[in-house]
């Protein structure tokens, strides 16, 4: 069964479309690129999925379930926002990770907090940008979590924290999971990828193996993105 | 999960209320210690008079301040919590949207009540120190709650036992459903993709005016309520009162329910966050 399946799925904001009747599945153990140039529908998508948006059309479905607090029990979501209460330490987030998520592993955060040097004692407001966006991250990324909505999780960060969180997605999520992962920057996250999907004005443009592209077009997924998305 | 999310809630607002009311108590020092000089012409040092007059002035409205902090704390956690930045974490608990707002409505409570104590034991304890009498003396003279009773049931006034209950009850009610007022406004304006704020203001009155037109409709019926008072008699004006707290409660609860209907319908089905 697909972790997540989008049923001719369509939003609205008044006149304009976000998504038009999109359908896809995603299957566990899959790390799957949503790739689409900015205003494309990949935040949208993603809200959907978590049941912070509800569908002028269609349906969603994560394990077979309608977004609600069951479905929220098993996704872990990375938000593009800075969206944890700024009077919290890193410690009481933890506290609050724990007390709301049976997945969340408390333990594997610490270690990454250690690595990174992060203080548990710093509050959220005296953290600079890059190490909110870290913590955010690392308490994502430490939840034994079905399945991942990551948005936009490596926009706006320097090259060296960038491969910092490209490495602990991959070496920190549960193999039995799914990954997605929005973003418009290709060739960073390429490596990382076993499927993308395309996406403009909130239409699906194609969703394919990653080898399937290197194969079939001869170029890389980032490339391949350029010569489609060309303005 | 409703215990996690109050935890979670009264975490967030003690930071805030337990500082208000340690200043408070603080306050109410400082302010009886100032009464105490004035009344008692202390010194003539323009300096220090004009301090005292000013601690004075700064522990009523410091009473003031407190309750108000409790309305604004209520109205400024559902939003900032539930529809700016942080309804991204909030709205992908495992939790529902009913856990969500039952945990402001309680704690918003809590705080109006504690608060609303402390206040009405300061004024009580300021009296008592400015008129010199012994607290000992007075609980001694105090009546107990059974001598109150009774007193009441010489005066005609029996069964105002149910009158207090729906005195109560009434203010129970009510202050969900105006804590509910606030949160339906908010929720439904934030609802659209631009002036969420002032949408909100928007629907604040919109919704007062409905109620208030509701009210009145329902008012009408007063009538055969018998909300009205034959002649003076003790008996009557008790029974009028409860039908009257009657009336009024039953008001409230189809107003509180239908706000609360409103929040959470929109929460679920009109979240929008920026």
């Amino acid at each position: 069964m697909p972790i997540l399946e989008c049923r001719e799925l369509s939003k609205r904001f008044g006149k304009t479309a976000a998504l038009d009747n999109v359908s896809l599945k995603l299957e566990p153990g899959r790390v799957i690129g949503l790739l689409g140039p900015n205003g494309s529908g990949k935040t949208t998508l993603i809200k959907l999925c978590n049941g912070l948006l509800t569908p002028s059309e269609g349906e969603i479905l994560i394990d077979g379930e309608a977004p609600g607090p069951k479905t929220k029990a098993i996704v872990s979501y990375l938000s593009d926002k800075e969206y944890l209460p700024d009077w919290m330490s890193t410690r009481q987030l933890m506290d609050f990770f724990e007390d709301f998520y049976q997945d969340f592993d408390r333990q594997r955060a610490e270690e990454m907090l250690l690595r990174l040097g992060l203080d548990e004692k710093q509050k959220v407001k005296t953290m600079s940008k890059g190490t909110r966006e870290k913590v955010q991250l690392i308490l994502v990324m430490s939840r034994r979590a079905k399945l991942y909505l990551l948005d936009e999780p490596i926009g706006g960060v320097d090259p060296a924290t960038r491969d910092y969180i490209l490495d602990t997605i991959i070496r920190n999520y549960n193999p039995e999971a799914a990954v997605l992962i929005s973003t418009h920057l290709i060739a960073d996250v390429e490596q990382v990828l076993d499927e993308v999907i395309f996406i403009q004005n909130g239409q699906i443009l194609l969703q394919s193996d990653v080898d399937s592209i290197r194969e079939e077009k001869g170029m890389s997924v980032d490339q391949y993105f350029r010569e489609v998305f060309k303005c | 999960m409703l215990s996690k999310l109050l935890k979670q809630e009264f975490r967030a607002t003690g930071r805030i209320m337990l500082p208000v009311l340690a200043a408070l108590l603080l306050l109410s020092v400082l302010g009886n210690f100032s009464i105490r000089m004035m009344d008692q012409n202390v010194t003539n040092n323009a300096v220090l008079r004009f301090l005292f007059v000013f601690l004075i002035i700064v522990f009523v409205l410091g009473m003031f301040a407190a309750v108000l902090m409790t309305l604004l704390l209520m109205i400024t956690r559902f939003y900032r919590n539930l529809l700016k930045d942080e309804g991204y974490l909030m709205h992908t608990l495992p939790v529902s949207v009913h856990g969500l707002v039952w945990s402001k409505l309680i704690v918003s409570l809590v705080w109006f009540v504690v608060t609303g104590l402390v206040v009405t034991a300061i004024l009580f304890l300021t009296g008592l120190i400015q008129s010199g009498t012994n607290l000992g003396e007075l609980m001694m003279e105090f009546p107990s709650w059974a001598e109150i009773r009774e007193a009441m049931a010489e005066a005609g006034f029996r069964g105002s036992d149910i009158t207090v209950f729906l005195l109560e009850l009434l203010a129970l009610v009510g202050f969900f459903a105006t804590c509910l007022h606030f949160y339906a406004a908010m929720a439904m304006g934030h609802m659209f993709n631009k002036d969420k704020i002032l949408l909100s203001i928007v629907f604040f009155v919109v919704i007062s005016f409905a109620l208030s037109m509701m009210t009145s409709l329902l008012a009408f019926r007063i009538d055969s309520l018998e909300l009205y008072v034959a002649e003076f008699d003790s008996a009557q004006v008790l029974g009028f009162m409860n039908r009257l707290l009657r009336f009024s409660l039953i008001v409230e609860l189809i107003q509180g329910a239908l706000l609360y209907f409103a929040t959470t319908l929109s929460l679920r089905r009109g979240l929008n966050l920026a």
